[in-house]
């Protein structure tokens, strides 16, 4: 799968679903952090850790209603798990990046 | 206690991601079901030992403990051995799925789930779950009566006696037999007979809610008193005493029928008890009560007695 470069925001597939807007809003509000999360893990060479946070974003990003996150996290945590070099892992953390930059409630 | 009551079943998640438990509390909110979570594997066993939860929905990949490790304590735990374990994954390989229900899990949900499957796939565990405990707590209930049953007397007895001795704490059975049955039986007609055990078994679980009303066999009944010493038993017992030889019977308008009873404390009887001493005791109690003219109450051990 490629990521191409895409400006347009990512809304929620359950923006319009009362029962989720504190819990998107949330997920939104807490994204940068994760996401700088997984950059510090990455400088750090903590490779195991930069593998359970993106694990952790591709189980959980569908079920807030952004599929597309959820693929572009499952890319970083596949990387990691087949051992792949770090500029290939750190070109997937780019892509998610560039992903939830995207993303609105 | 007598057996019936069901609360709101019980639903344990154990996933060690905040944001698959805040998905799970909204996602399940109208649920006729109580939610509880944990982050962390080993603090999941220890809930689902507290709690007893009817189905418990476990995540695969967690950091320490794994799902297939959690799987495992919870299927080698007799208490916790008959929960229904749905598993939830992010990495759903087919391996992975026929592990875990080779393991014992009864279900398999792959994240990011769709929320209508996640409902009915938990409802469907629900269900079979309550129909495992129905069947589990028809084993051990008097088709007759409603009261617990022999194989349920023997057990919980067993309990109870291991639980005083551990905890030091009082423990007194009654037995229980209705004076004269046979020969009501045979004046009146079965039905009667079986509508004079029925009224007794109402009478028996009107008491204490503490009380353990059993039958025991035939026209006996056992009532296991927890943390209940020989002389509060003395009371209790004269009080079903009281109520079964007061109760008026329409098809047989003046008939009184009374019962004899029998009591031991465990605390009273000599050296270490177990549950055959116990019961043997009440036993002995009971057919001394039945000597001294029935309708009474006699104790094992304690010269006490009243009626």
């Amino acid at each position: 799968m490629r990521l191409t470069p895409d400006d347009t925001t990512l809304r929620s597939e359950f923006a319009d679903d009362p029962d989720m807007a504190g819990i998107v809003a949330l997920f939104v509000r807490e994204l940068p952090q994760r996401l700088a999360a997984m950059h510090a893990a990455l400088s750090a060479n903590d490779l195991e850790q930069v593998r359970v946070l993106a694990h952790q974003l591709k189980g959980a990003a569908g079920g807030y209603g952004y599929p597309k996150l959820g693929e572009a996290a499952a890319l970083v945590d596949h990387a990691v798990k087949e051992g792949q070099q770090v500029n290939v892992i750190r070109s997937r953390v780019g892509m998610l990046a560039a992903v939830a930059a995207r993303i609105r409630p | 206690m007598t057996p019936q009551s069901s609360p709101l079943p019980k639903v344990l998640a154990i996933d060690d991601s905040e944001l698959i438990h805040r998905l799970l509390r909204v996602r399940l909110q109208h649920e006729q079901i109580e939610l509880h979570g944990s982050m962390v594997a080993v603090r999941g066993l220890e809930m689902a030992r507290e709690l007893q939860p009817d189905v418990i929905l476990l995540d695969i990949e967690m950091e320490g403990m794994d799902g297939f490790e959690v799987l495992q304590a919870l299927k080698s735990d007799v208490d916790l051995q008959d929960i229904p374990v749905i598993f939830i994954s992010a990495t759903a390989s087919m391996e992975d799925r026929v592990r875990a229900l080779d393991l014992g899990a009864v279900d398999f949900v792959a994240k990011p789930f769709e929320v209508v499957e996640l409902k009915a796939r938990v409802r469907s565990a629900l269900r079979v779950q309550h129909l495992v405990k129905m069947l589990a707590q028809k084993a051990q209930v008097d088709g007759l009566t409603g009261l617990w049953n022999r194989t349920y007397f023997d057990r919980r007895l067993s309990q109870e006696v291991s639980e005083s001795i551990r905890h030091r704490r009082p423990l007194t059975l009654v037995m229980c037999d209705v004076d004269g049955f046979k020969k009501l039986n045979d004046e009146r007609g079965h039905p009667f007979g079986d509508m004079v055990l029925e009224r007794l078994a109402k009478i028996l679980q009107s008491g204490r809610g503490s009380d353990i009303p059993c039958r025991y066999g035939g026209e006996e009944f056992g009532i296991i008193l927890p943390n209940t010493s020989g002389s509060e038993a003395l009371e209790v017992a004269d009080r079903y005493r009281r109520a079964i030889e007061q109760e008026t019977w329409p098809s047989a308008v003046g008939k009184v029928i009374t019962a004899s009873f029998g009591i031991a404390d465990i605390s009273v009887l000599p050296g270490t008890q177990g549950v055959d001493d116990l019961i043997a005791a009440a036993d002995s109690a009971l057919y001394k009560a039945k000597l001294n003219g029935r309708n009474r109450v006699e104790a094992a051990n304690i010269n006490q007695s009243t009626g």
